[in-house]
């Protein structure tokens, strides 16, 4: 089976290649990057497929069995992810002006390493890629020239994440002391022994935190505001939209398949929860339309991450809906605001020079509140049924929910209320023709296709929690030797 | 293809090309067509349903194994009715040149044929989700209505939807907790499941409900936002709102909670700690607090359209509180008093607005005088304010008697007297309405003015007449109410044209409404031909209370209207609530500034620090 191999690898080589490309055939040059991802995301495709008739698959790099060779893990929880950055990015090249070989490689990186951690069973090798991606996605924040606060937005963004990281390796470093192995499943299988004690979860903790800096999560976020309002918009849409939800689905993983009946539930719920009450709060406040952006990205991915602290496949289900119609909706709304950047207030009347984007907000916003019949709606639905099935705590979980969906509800209607009522007859806004409208029209239009088939899709979805909570198969395939209750 | 589905698509077809053709000058009447059309299909579904049996529609899909369906059973029609009547008449209102004035017309088309489409769609749900889907839509059309003048009416607007919004995200608790505890959004399985729900369950879901759908009708203390929100609504909206929109909470109360299982559960369901209270007396108490506070509020008003207004809100009370009884005669009085008062309460906004066309403004200072200029206008304020106050013979009376009654068979003296009282408020108000509007003397700055065109007219009359002869003949009403009621499946109200016979005391308007013509009869013929000979002068040459008048003292007693009652209940409105409003609004703010200053990139590294040495801490220990 070469299909995985080739989805990590491909964009590496392409990452690495096209330098000499770009030196030597330019007309093809254009091409190859996107060529890259196309290919990619057919490959995607085609696993997803096998992966529909034959269930979840496994594979073993370079023939090494586990525990001690590296595992890769194929299901539908991590293809979804992966088609998902794929597309994404697929989309953000729709309509670029200008082709850069720095910004290309380094998507490229991101993307290969991002596939890679979906992917890989194994912990190591998931922290050497999430470093890649790290590295990847600094390199992109610093990418818009003549920009000193671009710079140093960069800048601090590396500090965190390198805090971060370090945290992470704490983390790892900490679980192989205690169990002696970094394979997932065999993992999985000594976890409840060795890992479910005070170090274990601290282990935990230090993991989320680490990963928490790409997932945007409570108090290791702040760097996001920041970044997001002076790095390009195409990067932006990137890291907040679908790496953010790559991170998420690592801490997915560990959640399930190493705390499955521990307590670490509690501390990921805690993060969501501080997550989306400051950050939804702090963007009432907030002026800046890039930031009012940045602080609603933290605020959903606290949501995401009390969806997937809900034990169980109900939470699971929630946290995918959560986390697949933010990566549709957020994406649009980031590439709608290119000239629309500065106080929210300066957008008076828009929607008489720019009335196509003005109802792209209008909707996305719309979904985001969750508002039927839009997806957003859906995916709440599906919170709150998760949330009040499990009943104890997350009852609190879903109060503090309904809370925040009202300061959501201000703070977007606000904006919103700017674009279609011009206050005081002034002149509308001067914006100039908006060149990243095709992508986010394009998302717009997934996003009602997705409100169509929605009986459909959440279909799809149950399936696919069931077989990532399923534990047992995870093992069975990536840990032959290892039969579960042994 | 079902009659049902004949409907939604012509509602949805009115709204696509309302949007699309609105801008043309015959979009106006192309609307009341589009309306009556509806009407018409509407009037064929009627002999669809029997009892609960209602006509589906073929539209429904399924979503993580819930279905979710839609359907129109007798209660829904009855509400349908009331919503497509309002909407074409308003739109007739607004068709001529009442529309021409107006800067966005073409909004303001859409937004109504929105309405009609989002209620019919609501009032059709036959199961939670649908329910929920055709709330929120409701609730947001209703913003798109209220919206459009921007500035003032957007604000009131915002704030509409920021209680819109609670109000829904209590309705999705409220249905996941049902669905959590039997694992179906139907109704059948929710009632079912009624009489064997946990105490403490069914206090929290009736809560969330009550608070859900009160929101939308402006229980006590809900209340703040309705007033300012309908009043800015351009007229014709305005009126259309007033009319029915509010309604769409009781009509959601209703089906959840308030049929007779409902009702039975609700009427033994004790409040904890204060067990002697049980939740059907707390709605009761709620519904009449309605009834009476916003009554009072309205008398303050100085401006016509928000007096109007508060007055709805009291009114919707009044409604709860038939409803609330529980008993055949309470809920038939309920479901008329919302008929009827659509009929005069949308009669008396437009009359208010065809007076703010003409003279400007509705500030009940700035006017009076006005009945030798508009008659008309006047006649159709003084039949509305007659139902609104409940007096005979217009149908208002018929549905209060029917609460009163209600309220007296049911044993409940105390609410018998917080009724009176809030209709004492109401007469009270709507006599300050007409005499400052139209009595008294004219303002020089309108001796120019004109009657309103024939086209504001109309509507006017043809809601007044409606008003008055539903209300000699209560019979063709109570036939319609008697669809709703069966859908709810009460016992029904045994009626005739006139009224109804009830061992307690009949009611006959036929007889009533004839005595008083007779009385008025003998009392213009002793007017017109025993009397003197009429002797006009001119009105600012008069007197009152010994004292000649001249134009240079005016007589105009509009201003600080009931200084004594006020002076003995002025110090009664202590704007509480709106304090408790204003103290979450800067709360909120003040966390939004602490948590915004929370985010500063250089605290991340402290934050990362502390977890580790807590973390660290947590690992020397363990």
């Amino acid at each position: 089976m070469i299909g995985p191999v080739l989805l990590i690898a491909l964009p590496f080589l392409g990452a690495f290649l096209l330098p000499l490309v770009y030196q030597h055939y330019l007309r093809a040059a254009y091409w190859a990057a996107p060529m890259v991802v196309i290919t990619n995301l057919i490959i995607a495709l085609a696993l997803w497929f096998g992966v529909s008739m034959v269930g979840p698959q496994s594979l073993l790099m370079g023939g090494f069995a586990a525990p001690l060779g590296i595992t890769y893990y194929i299901d539908h929880l991590a293809l979804l992810f992966i088609i998902l950055l794929l597309a994404g990015s697929l989309s953000l090249w729709l309509g670029a002006w200008h082709r850069r070989l720095q910004e290309e490689m380094l998507t490229l990186l991101l993307i290969g390493s991002g596939t890679g951690m979906a992917l890989s069973g194994d912990l190591f090798n998931i922290y050497v890629f999430f470093e890649i991606m790290a590295v990847a996605s600094y390199g992109l924040t610093a990418s818009r020239r003549h920009c000193g606060q671009s710079f140093a937005a960069s800048l601090r963004f590396l500090i965190v994440g390198a805090l971060g990281s370090s945290m992470l390796l704490l983390g790892i470093a900490l679980i192989y002391a205690l169990t002696g192995t970094l394979n997932l499943s065999h993992l999985a299988v000594l976890a409840p022994e060795l890992l479910h004690g005070t170090t274990g979860l601290a282990a935990f903790a230090f993991m989320l935190i680490g990963l928490g800096v790409k997932a945007e999560l409570f108090a290791v976020n702040t760097w996001v505001p920041e970044v997001y309002a002076h790095a390009p918009i195409r990067v932006i849409a990137l890291l907040g939209g679908f790496v953010s939800k790559l991170a998420m689905l690592i801490i997915v993983r560990l959640l399930l398949l190493l705390y499955a009946g521990s307590d670490a539930y509690l501390i990921l719920l805690g993060f969501g929860a501080l997550g989306l009450l400051t950050a939804e709060f702090a963007a009432l406040h907030a002026t800046d339309l890039r930031r009012i952006l940045a602080y609603s990205s933290m605020g959903q991915l606290g949501l995401i991450a009390i969806a997937f602290s809900i034990p169980g496949e109900a939470g699971l289900i929630a946290g995918v809906a959560l986390a697949a119609h933010h990566a549709v909706a957020k994406p649009a709304l980031f590439l709608l605001i290119e000239n629309w950047g500065g106080h929210w207030q300066k957008l008076s009347g828009a929607v008489k020079v720019a009335p196509l984007a003005s109802v792209i907000f209008l909707i996305m916003t719309l979904s985001l509140i969750g508002v039927p019949p839009l997806p957003g709606f859906w995916a709440k639905l599906l919170l709150f049924q998760a949330g009040l099935t499990a009943g104890g705590i997350f009852n609190w979980a879903i109060v503090l929910i309904v809370l925040t969906t009202l300061i959501e509800t201000a703070y977007w209607l606000r904006i919103n209320r700017q674009l279609f009522q011009s206050e005081n007859n002034q002149p509308p806004v001067n914006i100039p023709p908006d060149r990243e409208l095709w992508p986010a029209a394009l998302l717009l239009v997934l996003l009602l296709l997705i409100s169509l088939n929605i009986g459909t899709i959440s279909d799809e979805l149950t399936q696919m929690a069931y077989h990532a909570n399923d534990t047992e198969t995870y093992i069975k395939h990536t840990l032959p030797m290892w039969q579960t209750g042994e | 293809m079902t009659t049902l589905d004949f409907l939604f698509l012509l509602s949805l077809s009115t709204v696509l090309i309302l949007l699309l053709f609105g801008r043309r000058p015959m979009a106006g009447w192309f609307a009341v067509a589009a309306y009556a059309m509806q009407l018409i299909m509407l009037l064929a579904i009627w002999k669809g349903f029997s009892g609960d049996i209602s006509v589906p529609s073929s539209f429904h899909f399924m979503i993580q194994g819930h279905q979710l369906h839609w359907g129109m059973n007798g209660l829904g029609w009855f509400f349908a009715l009331i919503t497509i009547i309002a909407a074409m008449l308003t739109s007739a209102f607004s068709a001529g040149e009442w529309g021409q004035q107006q800067k966005n017309m073409h909004l303001q088309h859409v937004a109504m044929a929105v309405n009609v489409f989002a209620m019919l769609l609501l009032l059709s749900s036959m199961d939670f989700l649908s329910l929920f889907i055709g709330w929120e839509l409701v609730s947001w059309a209703a913003y798109l209505m209220m919206t459009q003048r921007g500035g003032k009416a957007a604000d009131a607007a915002f704030r509409y939807l920021l209680y819109a919004m609670a109000g829904a995200m209590m309705l999705l608790t409220a249905i996941v907790l049902i669905n959590v505890r039997i694992h179906s959004f139907q109704f059948e399985a929710f009632w079912d499941a009624l009489p064997v729900l946990p105490s403490a369950l069914l206090w929290t879901i009736s809560l969330l409900f009550v608070g859900a759908f009160g929101i939308k009708m402006a229980l006590l203390p809900f209340h703040l936002w309705q007033a300012t929100a309908y009043s800015e609504t351009p007229g014709a909206g305005a009126a259309f709102l007033n009319a029915i929109a509010a309604r769409m909470g009781l009509f959601a109360l209703l089906i959840v909670l308030l049929k007779p299982i409902g009702m039975e559960r609700l009427q033994i369901l004790a409040m904890p700690l204060f067990a002697f209270i049980d939740a059907q007396s707390l709605l009761l108490w709620l519904a009449a607090l309605t009834a009476i506070i916003p009554t009072f509020i309205a008398l303050q008003q100085t401006d016509a359209r928000l007096l109007l207004t508060w007055h709805g809100i009291g009114q919707g009370g009044f409604m709860l509180l038939g409803l609330a009884v529980g008993t055949p005669m309470g809920i038939a009085g309920g479901l008329l008093h919302i008929l009827n008062y659509a009929s005069y309460q949308a009669a008396l906004f437009l009359a208010v607005t065809a007076v703010i066309y003409r003279a400007g403004t509705a500030d009940l200072d700035r006017l009076g005088g006005l009945i030798t200029r508009m008659p008309w206008t006047f006649i159709v304020l003084l039949m509305g304010i007659i139902g609104l106050a409940g007096l005979p013979p217009m149908n208002g009376f018929v549905s209060k008697w029917l609460i009163y009654k209600s309220l007296m068979d049911a044993n409940m003296p105390m609410l018998l007297v917080a009724a009176s009282i809030s209709t004492l408020g109401t007469i009270l108000s709507v006599y300050k309405l007409i005499h400052n509007i139209f009595l008294g003397q004219l303002r020089k700055a309108h001796f120019t003015l004109k009657e309103a065109p024939l086209s504001m007219i109309a509507p006017m009359l043809i809601l007044v007449l409606i008003a008055f002869v539903t209300g000699a003949m209560p019979g063709l009403a109570l036939t319609i109410v008697d669809a709703a009621q069966a859908a709810l499946g009460y016992d029904l109200l045994p009626h005739h044209l006139g009224g109804i016979t009830w061992p307690s005391g009949s009611l006959n308007m036929l007889w009533v409404t004839g005595i008083l013509f007779y009385g008025i009869g003998i009392g213009a013929v002793i007017f017109l031909f025993l009397g003197n000979k009429r002797h006009v002068t001119h009105q600012w040459d008069n007197y009152a209370g010994g004292h000649f008048l001249s134009a240079k003292t005016p007589y105009q007693y509009s201003h600080n209207f009931y200084p004594g009652l006020m002076r003995i209940i002025g110090g009664w409105f202590g704007q509480q609530v709106l304090n408790i409003e204003m103290g979450l609004r800067h709360f909120a703010k003040l966390l939004s500034e602490v948590f915004y200053d929370s985010y500063q990139v250089v605290y991340a590294s402290l934050y990362l620090v502390a977890a580790l040495v807590v973390t660290l801490a947590l690992i020397v220990k363990g």
